[in-house]
Parts: structure tokens; C-alpha cells; sequence
């Protein structure tokens, strides 16, 4: 094979030697079950690669033969054997690349290099951050998507299905009980149901379709790049922002992401800030909706859970030993998003999350029912009341914070009806937006953590996180008090 | 597992797989039955159209982000080349066959321990130079290999045009120029596939009654 990359005599060499010494081990051969050839576990091996070095580790001959050869091969060589052999294909690349490139024109647009530019530079991209967020975010979840679809959608219900739903099974099913399972207040159709349809799929369908937008427009790995500065002072690098935006969609599917991560320390740290601070699109969608009206707790609530971010990150990159990673990424071009690819998109995701969230609901809604036919709903509701009073919110406000427990969006909407009926202040809604928020995400996330980190390491993070969050709406609330702010 | 060492060697993976229910055990085999081929798989570096290339190829729909690292798992689908159904697996992406992070290892181990009838390595048209590298590596792996060309509708907006038959001569191994977003060449890739796949009647028992009714077609 003429294409076959020749490398440097002495690594050739190497090669060439552990080649024929392998043939001759027969049944001691390590490598026997692995589909790549000789030649390339070799290579892999002389640049000392993790993963076949410890299946090496079986054999200690076969290791200190390796290391010798190792040494020897170094010490013929001018620089180091993994940078050799990169020099070498990198060279062979670009001839073959000279040889099979044709350049037709010059002709390397220069709007899309200027806004390139606009969205990279700080002076220039944060202002563009903030527009994206006040359209994209805030008028078009909030105001539309959790505003005025949420009201259509809801009257709907309140006025339709709801007392449809309660006649039919007054009518059909004579026992009390079973009518609630049903009907009436927590139903599963009049609370699960409704919940699902009515509060959370407007927000969640508005938000993915401007996510998706901004995905494939190559906005967000610009995103990246300007906000890795920022990123390197709580101990991640630029490619974290990935998983933290992916976090703003869905913190379940930005925690499998971290995988994308370069350290254990990145991934812990990225996982532990998903966890505590950045809320899920069904959640903030539903909080921005909810503080829509008033724009100044709004910022401070977008104010204080940034800063929490920032201040948390800062101490556990103290805390946590180790560097951060290194950043590097691909950039793709920006592009004109395809609509139907947009829309598909949108599409895709909304059902796997409607699908994912439905049953949930609904098994909410018969856990309730159990919890409140055995009483045993009650008697955790009057086990939290005082802890809910402290924050300085009406004893009304307990179960949705019992409901958060199942998922933040469940308490999120549950917040939303409780605002619909006018029974919280300002400060009231704050104080439940910034606890909802750092609390525990949802069970499918929990779930996901222990997959990923670790049961020992989620335990943690639950740990820190329950008492953290109720103690930082304590102190937002004597805070407020005290210097007499009313939202 | 019979299969792991005809594997490198070429694709004369039939005949091994009409010997297979002796060496495994009956009740894995009957479940293993009808993905009984190595699969094709796709690799490359995040970014260049991994995802997309799998879409049109399977038909199903995978999210598609447009920045790396969302692909973290590796998705399969059948896809059909001429008369045959085949596995195509989509890798998350990686730079080398010596893995950085995470995501990387998961492509590299594939390739690593799994058989593949063919390995489609997929790169940007305009960055070629720096994405040739791992073609090299995967040539050197004896791993039997495509080179997918994506994106050729930008770098042909970049004044850039790949010359597919100086590719495949200095690489010696088949290339596709392609758009996948677009669904360009995507036939002809199809069509490059073909010779990867193993014939049908080669392996009976894997199919049944409707490889003897391909192979009469053939």
C-alpha cells in the first residue's frame, strides 16, 4: 500500500520489531481478540495509550519489553514519539490535500467573518446575548409561549375539559374517592393532564423552537468561545457552556452530555452546577412567565441565581484539586437555519419530552390522591408547613413544594396555577422562583446523576443542595424584608 | 465472535457465520440471527456531519445538533444497500484513534473490539488537510474504509473543490463526494457501500427464505 504512512526510521523500526516479536508469542498474543492491525496497536501502544497499556498490565515481560523499546525508540529521536508520528501524517495529509484541493475562486464570505467577529468579541457578543434573550427568551417563551398560549390553553381546560371531566365522572363513578383519582382538584386528568398539556408544553414547545433556531444557526458554540473566560474562573473551560446551554433545554440530557468533558474534576463540577443552578426550559419558561409582569424580579431573580452560578462554581473550583481543562472545539460556520430542519427538530424533541413528562404527571397526580386518601400527604404537608411559613410563604404554597420533590417543573406549574388565583405577592413568588430553581431537578435527572457520577457523589450533591436551597430563599426573603423591597 | 479475525482481513465474513451456531450457544444466535453482519460504521471528527450522514442513510431521526459533543452514545439503524438491510452505527466524534475524552473512547473501543463490514470516516471538505490524519490511522488499522467528503455545498462556497479522483488515487480507497444535509451523493455512497456488504446467499441462515429470493435477483 503505496498510501500507508511512512514514519521516522526509528519508529518504523519499532514497529517492524514488536511485529515480528508478537508473532512469535502465539497464545501470550494480548491483542488477539481487537480488530485494528498489528501495525496500528502498535503505534497506539509506542504513543502509550491508556486503554491498551492496561491490558498490557497482564503481562509484566510483554510491558517491560515495551518500555524498553519505548526508551530506546526516544532517545533516536529529536522529539517526542507521539509528536512524531502526528508531524509525520500531518505532513502526508497536507500533500495529499495540496494534490486533490482545487481553489475556484477566492471567495470566503465576508458578512458571515464579520458576525463571526460580532459574536466571539465580548464588547460586541454580550450585547448580542442580551438581545437574543430578550426576544428569543423573554418574549417569545415568556410573554407568548408561557403567557398567552398558556392562558389560552388553560381557560380551555378550566372551562371545558375540567368541568366536563367533573360531571362525567360524578355521573359514572359513585365513589368519592375514585371520582378524585379521576376528577376534581388533583386529578389525573384535571391536574396531570392539564399540567402537562396546558402549562408545560406551550413553554417547552416555544423554547425548543428557539433553541433549535440558535443550534443550527452555529450561534451556541460562539457562545462557547466567549464565554470561556468567564467559564475558566469557576473551573470549566469554554466546552462546558455546551452542556450548561443544553442544561437551559434539559439538565437529564446536559448531564449525559458531559461526557464531552475532558477531566473527572470538569465533569463533577459541570454536573454538580447543572444540579443546583441552571433551571430546565419546562422551569424557567414557567418562572419567566410567571414574573413576566414584573420585570424588576425578574432581573433579580436571573440576577441571583448568576450569581450563586458564579459564586458556587468559584468555590468548588477552590475547593476541588486540579486545573481547568483545556479548550478546544470545533467552530462551524454560521448558517441560515433550514426551517424543516428546525421545525423537525423542535418536533422531535417536543415529543420525547411530552412522552417523558406525561406518565410522570400522572403518576404524580396518583401519588397524591394515595398520599391524601391515607393521610400520610397531609401529615409531610404540616411537616413542611413551618419551613414554608419561614420563607414567608402562605401555608397554600406547601404542596408545591412537595410536588417539586417529583419534578421542578411539576412545582413550576403548580406555582403558576397558585399566581393564576392571585394568592402570592411579589416577593412571595421570588422567594418560591429561587427555591424551585436551586432545588433538586427532577427524578429522571437524579437518576442520570447516579448513572454518570456515582451514588456516593450524588448523595452528596443531594445533601448540599436540599438545605442550600431553602436556606438561600430564607435569606432572600429576610433580605427583602429587611431593606423593605417589595416586587 | 467468530467474526472478529476474518474481520481485518477483509470482507469475506459469509462463509465463519454458517459455522457460528456450533460455537455459540443456539439461543444467542437465534436472537443475533437476522444482525448477524457487521455493521457499517461512521466516524470522524465532531462537526462534520456524522449525524446527518446516519438521517439519510437510516432514515431515522436523530437529533442533529450543529456543535459537537451531542452525540455521546452510539446510534444504530438499518439502512438499505441494493437488496441488502444493514446496521449503520453513528459515532460520537473523535480526532485520533488515541482517545482524549470520554466521547472519543466510546468510537474508539467500537472500533477496537466490534467488527464492521465497512468504516465510513467522514470529513469536511473544508478542512481537509487537517481531517486526513484519522483516514490514515483507519488505513493503517487495516479497517476497511470509506472516505466521505461532507459539506462539499460550503467548501464549494468557500471557492474550494475537492478532486474525488486524486483523492482516491493517492489514498487508494474508495471516496464520495457529498452534501449530506442537502442529501447529495448520497446514492453514489450507497452505491460505494455495495462491494462492503456481504452477499446474501454467502450467508444463509442469517436471512432465510429472503436472502435465496435476493440472491435470485442478483
Amino acid at each position: 500500500m503505496t498510501s500507508q504512512v511512512i514514519y521516522p526510521e526509528p519508529i518504523e523500526a519499532a514497529i517492524a520489531q514488536l511485529e515480528s516479536w508478537w508473532q512469535t508469542l502465539g497464545e501470550r498474543y494480548l491483542f488477539a481478540n481487537y480488530s485494528l492491525s498489528p501495525r496500528s496497536l502498535a503505534l497506539l501502544l509506542l504513543q502509550k495509550d491508556p486503554g491498551l497499556w492496561q491490558t498490557l498490565q497482564r503481562d509484566q515481560e510483554q510491558c517491560r519489553h515495551l518500555e524498553v523499546l519505548i526508551t530506546v525508540t526516544q532517545n533516536q529521536l529529536k522529539q517526542p514519539i507521539g509528536l512524531a508520528i502526528a508531524n509525520t501524517r500531518q505532513h502526508q495529509a497536507h500533500a495529499i490535500e495540496r494534490a486533490a484541493l482545487q481553489e475556484t475562486r477566492q471567495a470566503r464570505s465576508s458578512l458571515t467573518e464579520t458576525l463571526h467577529q460580532l459574536t466571539v468579541n465580548p464588547i460586541t457578543g454580550f450585547p448580542i446575548l442580551v438581545v437574543i434573550l430578550y426576544y428569543g427568551v423573554y418574549k417569545f417563551v415568556g410573554e407568548f409561549g408561557a403567557g398567552e398560549l398558556v392562558d389560552h390553553i388553560e381557560t380551555f381546560f378550566e372551562s371545558q375539559i375540567n368541568p366536563l371531566v367533573n360531571h362525567i365522572t360524578a355521573q359514572v363513578i359513585p365513589w368519592r374517592p375514585m371520582q378524585d383519582l379521576i376528577a376534581n382538584d388533583y386529578g389525573i386528568i384535571t391536574l396531570g393532564i392539564r399540567y402537562a398539556t396546558a402549562i408545560v408544553l406551550p413553554v417547552v414547545a416555544t423554547y425548543f423552537l428557539m433553541f433549535s433556531l440558535l443550534e443550527d444557526s452555529g450561534y451556541l458554540p460562539r457562545l462557547s468561545l466567549m464565554l470561556d473566560r468567564l467559564f475558566k474562573s469557576v473551573g470549566l473551560s469554554g466546552r462546558a457552556v455546551i452542556p450548561m446551554v443544553l442544561g437551559l433545554g434539559c439538565d437529564t440530557m446536559a448531564t449525559i452530555v458531559t461526557r464531552t468533558l475532558e477531566t473527572k474534576r470538569e465533569r463533577l463540577i459541570a454536573t454538580f452546577l447543572l444540579s443546583l443552578a441552571i433551571p430546565c426550559a419546562a422551569q424557567w419558561g414557567v418562572i419567566v412567565g410567571l414574573l413576566a409582569q414584573k420585570p424588576a424580579a425578574l432581573l433579580f431573580w436571573g440576577g441571583f441565581i448568576s450569581a450563586i452560578f458564579i459564586v458556587v462554581g468559584y468555590l468548588t473550583a477552590k475547593l476541588l484539586p486540579g486545573n481547568s481543562g483545556k479548550f478546544y472545539m470545533e467552530v462551524p460556520p454560521l448558517r441560515l437555519p433550514k426551517l424543516r430542519n428546525v421545525l423537525t427538530k423542535t418536533w422531535v424533541r417536543m415529543k420525547w419530552y411530552f412522552l417523558e413528562v406525561l406518565p410522570l404527571f400522572i403518576w404524580a397526580s396518583v401519588l397524591i390522591w394515595v398520599g391524601r386518601l391515607t393521610g400520610i400527604f397531609d401529615m409531610i404537608i404540616r411537616g413542611i408547613e413551618p419551613l414554608i411559613a419561614s420563607l414567608g410563604m402562605p401555608t397554600q404554597a406547601a404542596p408545591i413544594f412537595l410536588y417539586g420533590f417529583f419534578r421542578r417543573d411539576y412545582g413550576a406549574a403548580g406555582l403558576f396555577d397558585l399566581q393564576q388565583q392571585g394568592s402570592l405577592t411579589g416577593n412571595q413568588l421570588v422567594v418560591a422562583a429561587i427555591v424551585l430553581t436551586l432545588f433538586l431537578p427532577c427524578i429522571a435527572q437524579l437518576q442520570m446523576l447516579i448513572k454518570e457520577r456515582g451514588t456516593k457523589t450524588t448523595v452528596a450533591i443531594v445533601l448540599f443542595i436540599f438545605p442550600f436551597a431553602f436556606l438561600m430563599g430564607y435569606l432572600v426573603n429576610f433580605g427583602l424584608t429587611l431593606f423593605g423591597v417589595q416586587f | 465472535m467468530e467474526c472478529h479475525k476474518c474481520k481485518s482481513q477483509g470482507q469475506s465474513c459469509g462463509k465463519p457465520s454458517q459455522r457460528l451456531p456450533f460455537f455459540r450457544k443456539s439461543k444467542q444466535f437465534l436472537a443475533k440471527e437476522v444482525f448477524s453482519h457487521p455493521p457499517i460504521a461512521l466516524v470522524g471528527m465532531p462537526n462534520v456531519g456524522k449525524s446527518v450522514l446516519f438521517n439519510a442513510l437510516t432514515g431515522i431521526y436523530v437529533t442533529v445538533s450543529n456543535y459537537p459533543g451531542t452525540t455521546v452514545e452510539v446510534s444504530r439503524g438499518l439502512a438499505q444497500i441494493g437488496e441488502q438491510t444493514i446496521t449503520v452505527v453513528d459515532t460520537p466524534g473523535m480526532y485520533s484513534l488515541l482517545p482524549i475524552s470520554e466521547e472519543e473512547k466510546v468510537a474508539r473501543d467500537l472500533l477496537l473490539i466490534e467488527p464492521v463490514a465497512a468504516v465510513i470516516h467522514v470529513v469536511d471538505a473544508k478542512n481537509l488537510g487537517r481531517m486526513l490524519p484519522l483516514t490514515f490511522q483507519l488505513i493503517e488499522a487495516r479497517l476497511p474504509v470509506i472516505l466521505a467528503v461532507n459539506m462539499m455545498d460550503e467548501a464549494q462556497r468557500w471557492g474550494l473543490d475537492v478532486r474525488q479522483d486524486a483523492l482516491e488515487m493517492e489514498l487508494e480507497i474508495p471516496v464520495v463526494c457529498l452534501a449530506a444535509a442537502l442529501n447529495q451523493g448520497i446514492d453514489e455512497l450507497k452505491h460505494k457501500i455495495m462491494p462492503f456488504v456481504p452477499v446474501p446467499s454467502s450467508s444463509s441462515g442469517c436471512v432465510g427464505k429472503e436472502s435465496i429470493v435476493n440472491s435470485q435477483k442478483l
